[in-house]
């Protein structure tokens, strides 16, 4: 009897370390295939500032086409769109990344000017205006968004500019996104450099005392006007087509058209070719797909909605072809710098 | 001996490297700035009136979370776990439902009932909406998600120390005195140190909780060093906005140290029979039942069949698994290796804390809860800072980071559940086995393994939940085509379908919960409540 319950202890331990060593081992397989998991495998590492929902089908078709793998890292909302980006700095000396598709041009001026983009002129960027490239090569847009005005319906004097905000008539009617953030902060940068300093200044400081209202972001600014509670915003043309979409009661409103005025910041999205990224082909093939005429006509029939900048490529309504739109003149390299300088101000101006 | 001091050495050795090292490199890299030694984070950090605003938003909300979970709580645990209420057992895993759940999934869920465009407009009209829609945006709507969530960590607390309670104290007591006074004047006072080390727990969690206050757009500490560090690349700002945490997380720790250092009540054996002190409720049952069952309604079934309405067809959960299918295989298969790394580092450093063998047993304690309670973005940039280099670029391009950022920041909670373990251990049985003669890891293998099994399942399965809900540090540190489907409904929200992003809620919780159903039917035949 003795015996019979030491043996079955003895059993009992030593089936307890067998499961212990096989657990442990099945762990160190997983762990070792886990880092075969790493950005060295065949394939194409891209980091994306675009909405998943828009870019991830594009990306699809791109493996489809090319039997390329792609590996994704996604920005999120609530990094205001910069997480990719910051990440991609942080790589500096150690990258990961072979391409970076920026959700608009001045991210790709700052790994410019931080020497993280490496140029490359694609075959696919023909026919896309000179304004909307690098002129050294390190970044090229494709598919835009414009900065439009969403206007509800039913306010009767419908502005027509951006200028609105600071008309005593808006008081308490507007709201804008943060500036510290994303395509605002680039257009209140290209409305210093066009204003010039004291000009732009004052503009701020007529919006603050017309009470604007500062929302977390463009599509908060867009579902504020849906709801009428405040009557217009500035936002991305394409929060203002996904509200139309949904049947609200708004309007798109292309601000500045007028012969003696601005016209309309263009915000495309950019491709950047990252130096030393570890699948310089892949990268070069990914690039030309996200350059073609075809991916431009996908994003302008998806809820994107975004503006082809080559000529002559289908767009649905609401969106308008980029021939037939008045549009601000802009150095984006010179925006980059605007906006590194104004944060401090726009920091205060938002009580940072 | 010499095995074990060995051992338990490499054990801390290792939670050194990847808990401690980071933090200790992410300080270092706050205190530098333009190319050298600068304090301007810090000045900057105290001297605006944002960070006393953020500060105040911070301490605010893990008070009023930790109050009223509490206040819910506590009742709700003496209600089901000491009366005949009908129903128990199937409330009791109702109400536990949010706590498994990744709470800015509640959140979502909460917006989909009360947000402009959810329910609540479609029945009171879009001005009643907007309204109740203002308050969810904002501290009454991060109290409701956070209580919502964490509540169930008292009512299980109370369930588990009500049982703790020596029946004798309370039968005792029921000769002279009514049973509600029995449980005021008896039972609770034994109960208040496992509660008020809950609410404790329930503090610092909602203190150091990034996606709900980042849903609902309420600016906090985490949120604050998140964006300082996404939005602004600032490492300096990043971590001098985690500061004020840690510091608040050592000072509670510590007050929970003092206040119950000779309090705490050592967990034994459940008495067999149901020995335990049963309140008849009479003729109050049916109000209280009645009670019981809309703060059931109301805080977990409107949330979660929000979630099903909005998914809506088995199309959108279809579109769902397509969408997330490889985000969620990435989650399963790191939760279940995370789960088992961090159930083998909680065993030796709960051994470790329960047997003091290494004199430092208290700093690794201390360590671990305050890694647990640092918010997870602070242990992820600190992860990015010590491994992105290349010589150690094998590991910083693979999956290997979040399981990295898992054990740092989860092993107090399998170090504790092992700790809680060996309490019901009684040490002779390891020291009659040295006697005979049996060594360090002979002895583990036959006696303390054993005896632990079911600990270390708990512990397991705990692990399990909390590594497949991680946002925070999956976030910042997945390698590229390596997202977690935690992350992958985060990145949808940026104009993704609301009905796809509720089915993809719904997998994720289905993914959570099924394996705790599991565990509960096989726990059940063998005659346990699932909570124990």
């Amino acid at each position: 009897m003795a015996e019979s319950n030491a043996l079955s202890q003895w059993l009992m331990s030593k089936s307890i370390i067998a499961t212990v060593t096989a657990a442990t081992g099945l762990v160190a397989a997983v762990i070792v295939g886990l880092l075969g998991c790493s950005s060295k495998q065949q394939g194409v590492v891209i980091y994306v500032s675009e909405d998943q929902v828009f870019s991830e089908p594009i990306l699809r078709d791109f493996e489809r086409d090319t039997g390329i793998r792609v590996m994704a890292v996604y920005d999120t909302e609530e990094a205001k769109s910069t997480g990719v980006m910051n990440r991609l700095l942080a790589e500096k000396n150690n990258p990961q990344a072979d391409v970076y598709w920026a959700n608009e041009p001045i991210r790709a001026e700052v790994l410019k000017q931080q020497g993280i983009a490496a140029t490359y002129r694609s075959p696919s960027a023909q026919g896309i205006p000179a304004n909307f490239e690098d002129q050294q090569g390190y970044w090229t847009g494709f598919s835009a968004r414009a900065r439009v005005l969403i206007v509800n319906q039913a306010i009767p004097d419908k502005p027509k500019s951006i200028t609105s905000y600071a008309n005593p008539a808006s008081n308490g009617r507007a709201v804008i996104a943060n500036p510290l953030f994303g395509t605002t902060t680039a257009e209140i940068a290209a409305l210093f450099i066009l204003w010039g300093d004291e000009k732009a200044k004052a503009f701020l400081a007529d919006m603050k005392r017309n009470n604007v209202k500062i929302a977390t972001s463009n599509g908060e600014s867009a579902d504020f006007v849906a709801s009428g509670q405040f009557a217009f915003a500035l936002v991305d043309s394409d929060d203002a087509v996904n509200r139309m979409k949904q049947g609200k009661p708004v309007e798109l409103i292309y601000p500045d058209q007028g012969d003696n005025e601005p016209g309309c910041f263009i915000v495309p999205n950019a491709v950047v070719l990252i130096n030393g990224g570890r699948h310089p082909e892949a990268g070069r093939k990914l690039a030309d797909y996200l350059l073609s005429r075809e991916t431009e006509r996908k994003l302008a029939l998806s809820d994107a909605a975004q503006i082809p900048l080559h000529e002559g490529v289908d767009a649905p309504a609401p969106v308008r072809k980029i021939e037939t739109i008045k549009t601000m003149k802009t150095d984006y390299a010179l925006v980059a710098r605007k906006m590194q300088e104004i944060e401090p101000l726009l920091k205060q101006w938002v009580g940072y | 001996m010499r095995t074990r001091r060995i051992i338990l050495t490499a054990v801390t050795l290792v939670l050194g490297i990847v808990g401690l090292a980071p933090m200790i490199v992410m300080f270092a890299r706050s205190l530098m700035g333009d190319g050298g030694f600068s304090l301007e984070g810090y000045r900057k950090l105290l001297t605006t009136e944002r960070s006393w605003q953020l500060l105040g938003n911070s301490l605010e909300l893990a008070l009023l979370t930790a109050l009223l979970s509490t206040l819910v709580g506590l009742p709700l645990g003496l209600l089901l776990g000491k009366t005949d209420l009908p129903l128990r057992r199937v409330f009791v895993m109702l109400f536990t439902l949010p706590l498994v759940i990744p709470p800015y999934i509640i959140a979502v869920s909460w917006a989909n009932v009360l947000g402009p465009q959810g329910l609540a407009a479609g029945l009171w009209g879009e001005p009643t909406a907007r309204v109740i829609g203002g308050l969810l945006f904002g501290l009454p709507g991060c109290v409701l998600v956070l209580v919502s969530t964490f509540m169930p960590a008292i009512l299980l607390a109370t369930l588990t120390f009500v049982r703790t309670v020596n029946p004798g104290l309370e039968e005792a007591a029921r000769l002279s005195a009514r049973p509600l006074r029995v449980l005021w004047d008896i039972t609770m006072p034994l109960i208040r140190p496992g509660v008020l080390l809950a609410a404790t727990l329930v503090f610092l969690l909602a203190l150091g909780e990034l996606g709900v206050p980042m849903f609902l757009r309420y600016n906090v500490f985490p949120v604050e060093s998140f964006a300082q560090f996404s939005a602004f690349y600032n490492f300096g700002a990043a971590t001098a906005a985690a500061v004020p945490l840690a510091v608040l997380t050592f000072v509670v720790l510590g007050v929970e140290w003092f206040v119950l250092r000779e309090k705490s009540q050592a967990l034994r054996p459940v008495p067999a029979g149901g020995a335990t002190m049963v309140v008849q409720l009479g003729r109050r049952c049916v109000c209280l039942f009645g009670l019981v069952s809309v703060l059931c309604a109301l805080v977990v079934v409107a949330p979660m069949l929000s979630l099903l309405v909005q998914a809506g067809s088995l199309g959108a959960y279809l579109r769902a698994l397509h969408a997330v299918r490889d985000s969620l295989l990435h989650s399963l298969l790191l939760a279940a290796i995370g789960a088992t790394g961090l159930t083998v580092l909680g065993f030796f450093v709960g051994y470790l804390i329960h047997t003091r063998a290494l004199p430092i047993w208290r700093a690794v304690d201390a360590g671990t809860v305050l890694l647990f309670a640092l918010p997870s973005t602070v242990i992820g940039m600190g992860l990015i800072v010590l491994w992105n280099r290349p010589s150690t670029n094998f590991i910083y391009a693979t999956p290997l980071m979040i399981l990295l950022g898992y054990l740092a920041q989860y092993t107090a909670l399998t170090g504790r559940v092992t700790v809680a373990g060996l309490a019901l251990v009684p040490p002779s049985m390891e020291e009659a086995a040295a006697s005979a003669g049996a060594g360090w890891i002979r002895r583990l293998g036959l006696i303390v393994l054993p005896l632990l099994k079911h600990a270390l399942l708990s512990g397991w399965l705990i692990a399990y939940i909390f590594c497949l809900r991680d946002t925070g540090i999956s976030m910042l540190v997945y390698p590229p085509g390596y997202d977690t489907l935690a992350v992958r409904i985060f990145t949808l929200m940026a104009n993704g379908a609301p009905d796809l992003i509720a089915a993809a809620c719904v997998l994720m919780i289905a993914t959570t919960v099924l394996p705790l159903v599991g565990v509960a039917l096989v726990v059940r035949t063998q005659g346990r409540r699932p909570w124990q």
